[in-house]
């Protein structure tokens, strides 16, 4: 529990510390937020496309046995095959199975949440498989060995510097840090990459689940590479990532391209419904989709949580979070950062050592949930996710006890005036030009960077009591 | 009308002057005021925390207090709001005060509100030279959705000039225990801020919640850059004395 | 390893009822869609949203206007030589593409037929210089080109070279993606692919700053082909 809590502050610590991550998550995200909101005002009327964004979710994830069943019976009847897994090393023995059968020595993997919530890449390279992340900020990290810290712009946490640096071993030579060297460099790179992979691993957007086709929505054309020249393609998907038809899909598209990047549609919006038609000249011959729960299933069982399913993971959420703002992504320590990755991390991964102290990353301001395409209630989630971790006795004693003397004090107004003429005496050694500027933790938490004011003489209830007692005395309205 | 005051928590213990202000503004445009005893606070503290069930009977409490009231008025976008967006939460398993919660939700307003929507009173008549900008505050724009009141109420005070606040959406940190929960990343966030106040060029922070307030001044005089700060209510009541 | 039914059954578990037997009844969605007055607008609008990413376009009505736009746009590359295989190509273009490029003298690598071996034809498609394509629709609101797989096209050819130019019949522009959606809907089960394209490769990856063609083309040029208009 302690160590989890020094590993967190020196998460956010080390966060605050650095100035190009701030300056750059600020960068990141006022320029994905004023691209969503100019995207969002050439659509008409944005909320009504919200709540139909809303329900469509909704009544599919109330559906979802029935649409995931569609589903695979659909990728089954197209000749793909479906691979079902509970956990995330399931998930990963799934696609191990599959690398080792075809004897693949290169994978190649567009962008997947999935694969990082199953921790895959470092499964694959543990037994000799390269796994090359193909999307230029996933190949960043992966290179650098971190985590992304934004769902959307991976790396952008990085300066160019930094990625020069950590492609010079790679290229052989030095390379100069301007954007077009280095995009170049990758392009070249990749390239050969692409032409000689054995498997493609990508993510999915959205599965169609009456056609069984498989959206996936880039910008470099990494995921059409990934998904075209291999072989054998491998989808990998989170069970809730369904829409019942083209006709939903529409909506989809339509609120994920505006609120992710500002885009009316993405460069490339790919539908597929493989394998390749065996007269086609390109495109994958065998197709698998690996579908996870990973508690998603619990999830779905718990209504008042059941709506964080509802996610199309576009990142608007991050871009308006003003603790996100801060902190960027790493801080958080979770796969999945920002509002939404706070409220299904603890949901997710059932640990509340670990994750206990993502709900309360939060001010409960409710930008998430007003920036959210979907109207997922985010911050009512955080809120509620805290109750359920009090209810559960994963609070420390000391908190419990602040609230039961709280709701002592403050279920009787007669005790609260006492208790505050008693503050207004034992704050003296803290006062200075009026103000408190220190003080026993946790109040010290705050006076460290902010003054207070005094506990006032007389709290207005004392203050109204007095002034009735004297109209009463004097037959007129004293605060006239 | 016959209107009952909910002097929040902060402002009965820290800015008793706000609830003052606030009853003589309505007993001068003819409103006969009251402030039911035994109200302490709506609980959100508690709430915000996890604590739900400390929560539940604070908010029993205030409910109770306000039982008889016709129309509850208080000077706090974030503590109506907590009334309005979670008692219904927070009693959704207790029948009798779910019904309760519903009578205080359908008669309570933030002050603003109050006189700009249901009294229709955006002229108070009141006069305040200053250079001023105006921080909206999280839960009353975005559980209340009240935007224009606190701005029409601005707009008919003479002498005032209102100047934009950049990024006025963002939050300013407070977030009641997060403030001292994680005050690294609050202090972060007001830094933050109060660089856009300073940069607003005014020197008037004005505001319709404590809290925000509170924690913004209070980051202002620690880096001895006091600008001034005021809830509406206190500017109203100083313009109409001037 | 869990079974399908169990995996489908435990959902149905948690949702507390067994897995409905019949579809569920779709949820009605009322957004407001996005409307052209007719064929002309269609194609402004189409052209100005294309060329705002940063693609090129131009409407043309003959072959020689085609021929005069593919010279501007294309003059300068070592394109007649055959040796270099520098233009991939579907098997079968529209009419005016196919003259033109006659005209031009210009020869076609046939993307389907260009080698047996699947990695040869990449290996084709990679060292072209331009990929040419047809279209199936256009969307006019995002300046989009959307394009069916089919035995006689081939996915790398708008993917693998440099350059991409797609040749579209203004009849084939639709307002919006969702009537693209409904017509692919409407002819009965889906392609293996169905690539919408809405400008050139783009990424932002590196501190914001925008970048084009990592991956995919670096340039995509529209020739809108004006045929009997769609209204
Ligand atoms: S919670 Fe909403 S805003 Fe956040 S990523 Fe998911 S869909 Fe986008």
């Amino acid at each position: 529990m302690t160590m989890y809590k020094e590993i967190v502050e020196k998460r956010v610590d080390k966060a605050l510390a650095d100035d190009f991550l701030r300056k750059a998550t600020r960068r990141a995200t006022d320029r994905l937020r004023l691209g969503k909101f100019k995207a969002a005002q050439d659509l008409g009327d944005w909320e009504d496309w919200r709540l139909a964004g809303e329900a469509i979710r909704t009544q599919v994830v109330a559906n979802l046995d029935f649409y995931l069943k569609q589903l695979i019976e659909q990728v089954e009847k197209n000749g793909g095959h479906v691979h079902l897994a509970k956990t995330p090393v399931e998930a990963v023995d799934i696609v191990r199975k599959l690398v080792h059968e075809h004897d693949a020595k290169n994978v190649i993997k567009s962008k997947s949440m999935v694969s990082e919530e199953i921790h895959l890449n470092s499964a694959l390279e543990s037994e000799g498989v390269s796994v090359i992340e193909t999307d230029l900020g996933e190949y960043i990290i992966q290179v650098a060995g971190e985590p992304p810290s934004h769902i959307i712009v991976p790396a952008m946490h990085k300066t160019r510097q930094q990625v020069a640096d950590l492609f010079e071993p790679i290229a052989g030579h030095t390379l100069s840090s301007d954007t077009p060297t280095l995009t170049k460099f990758v392009r070249q790179e990749m390239r050969e990459k692409f032409l000689h992979g054995d498997i493609g691993i990508t993510g999915c957007n959205f599965a169609v689940a009456n056609t069984g086709s498989i959206v996936m929505v880039t910008n470099e054309g990494n995921g059409r590479m990934v998904s075209t020249l291999p072989r054998v393609q491998i989808t990998l998907m989170g069970m809730e990532r369904i829409v019942p038809s083209f006709r939903e899909l529409d909506v989809l598209l339509n609120l994920l391209g505006r609120s992710a990047t500002g885009q009316r549609l993405s460069s490339y919006t790919t539908i597929l419904t493989p394998p390749k038609h065996s007269s086609d000249s390109d495109g994958p011959e065998e197709f698998h989709l690996v579908i996870l729960d990973h508690n998603r299933s619990e999830i779905l069982g718990d209504t008042t949580f059941r709506r964080a399913l509802n996610c199309i993971r576009c990142g608007a959420c991050f871009n308006v979070c003003p603790v996100y703002r801060q902190i960027g992504g790493h801080a958080y320590g979770s796969v999945y950062a920002g509002p939404i990755g706070s409220v299904i991390t603890p949901l997710l991964e059932k640990d509340w050592d670990k994750w206990g102290h993502l709900p309360y990353f939060s001010t409960l301001c409710g930008a998430c949930t007003e920036g959210c395409p979907v109207r997922i209630p985010l911050h009512d989630l955080l809120v509620k996710l805290r109750a359920r971790k009090t209810l559960s006795g994963h609070t420390p004693q000391i908190e419990k006890r602040i609230f039961q003397g709280y709701r002592y004090m403050f279920t009787h107004e007669k005790r609260l005036r006492q208790a505050l003429r008693m503050g207004a005496h034992l704050q003296r050694p803290f006062v200075k030009h009026e103000r408190i500027v220190g003080g026993p933790p946790p109040l010290s938490n705050w006076t460290k960077s902010r003054t207070l004011p005094m506990v006032a003489s007389k709290s207005f209830m004392q203050m109204w009591s007095e002034l009735k007692l004297s109209e009463k005395s004097s037959n007129s309205d004293p605060i006239q | 009308m016959k209107v009952s005051l909910f002097a929040t928590c902060l402002t009965n213990a820290f800015y008793p002057e706000v609830d003052l202000t606030m009853a003589k503004i309505l007993k001068y445009l003819g409103h006969t005021v009251d402030v039911p005893e035994g109200q302490a606070c709506c609980g959100q503290i508690a709430f915000n925390s996890g604590y739900i069930s400390d929560a539940r009977e604070v908010a029993r409490t205030l409910i109770d207090s306000f039982e008889h009231s016709e129309i509850v008025v208080g000077p706090s976008g974030s503590c109506i709001g907590m009334i309005h967006h979670y008692y219904p939460f927070l009693f959704e398993n207790d029948p009798v005060y779910l019904a309760k919660a519903h009578d205080l939700i359908g008669k309570s307003y933030e002050f603003t509100q109050f006189l700009v929507d249901i009294l229709k009173q955006p002229d108070l008549g009141a006069k305040y030279s200053a250079k001023a900008t105006y921080h909206p505050s999280c839960h009353a724009t975005r559980f209340l959705e009240i935007v224009e009141p606190p701005l029409k109420l601005l707009e008919h005070v003479k002498g005032l000039e209102l100047l934009p606040l950049p990024e006025a959406q963002l939050c300013c940190g407070f977030g009641g225990t997060f403030s001292v929960k994680i005050p690294k990343i609050s202090e972060a966030m007001v830094a933050e801020k109060a660089e856009h106040v300073l940069a607003s060029g005014a020197d008037l922070l004005l505001g319709l919640d404590m809290g925000c307030l509170m924690n913004i001044s209070g980051y202002l005089e620690k880096i001895n850059k006091p600008v001034k700060t005021m809830h509406i209510i206190q500017l109203l009541g100083e313009g109409m004395q001037g | 390893m869990t079974t399908p039914s169990d995996f489908i059954s435990q959902l149905a578990t948690k949702l507390g009822r067994s897995t409905p037997s019949q579809t569920p009844d779709p949820v009605p969605i009322h957004v407001p869609e996005y409307r052209l007055s007719g064929p002309e607008e269609r194609a402004t609008v189409f052209l100005h949203n294309w060329q705002a990413l940063g693609g090129k376009g131009a409407i043309v009505k003959s072959t020689d206007e085609t021929v005069q736009c593919l010279k501007e746009w294309f003059g300068e590359l070592p394109l007649d030589r055959p040796a270099q295989q520098a233009i991939v190509a579907w098997d079968l273009l529209p009419t005016i593409a196919e003259s033109a490029f006659t005209t031009l003298n210009w020869p076609l690598v046939r993307y389907p037929q260009s080698a047996l071996d699947t990695r040869e034809r990449y290996a084709i498609a990679a060292q072209a210089e331009l990929g040419v394509t047809g279209a199936d629709w256009g969307i006019a609101l995002s300046g989009t080109v959307v394009m069916n797989s089919n035995p006689q096209r081939g996915r790398a050819v708008s993917l693998l070279p440099p350059r991409h130019l797609t040749f579209i019949e203004t009849s084939k522009l639709q307002d919006n993606l969702f009537e693209v959606l409904e017509a692919i809907s409407a002819t009965g089960s889906p392609p293996a692919a169905i690539e919408l394209i809405t400008g050139p490769s783009r990424t932002s990856d590196i501190e914001m700053d925008l970048s084009i063609g990592v991956h995919g083309p670096v340039e995509v040029c529209v020739l809108l082909i004006e045929d009997e208009l769609k209204d």
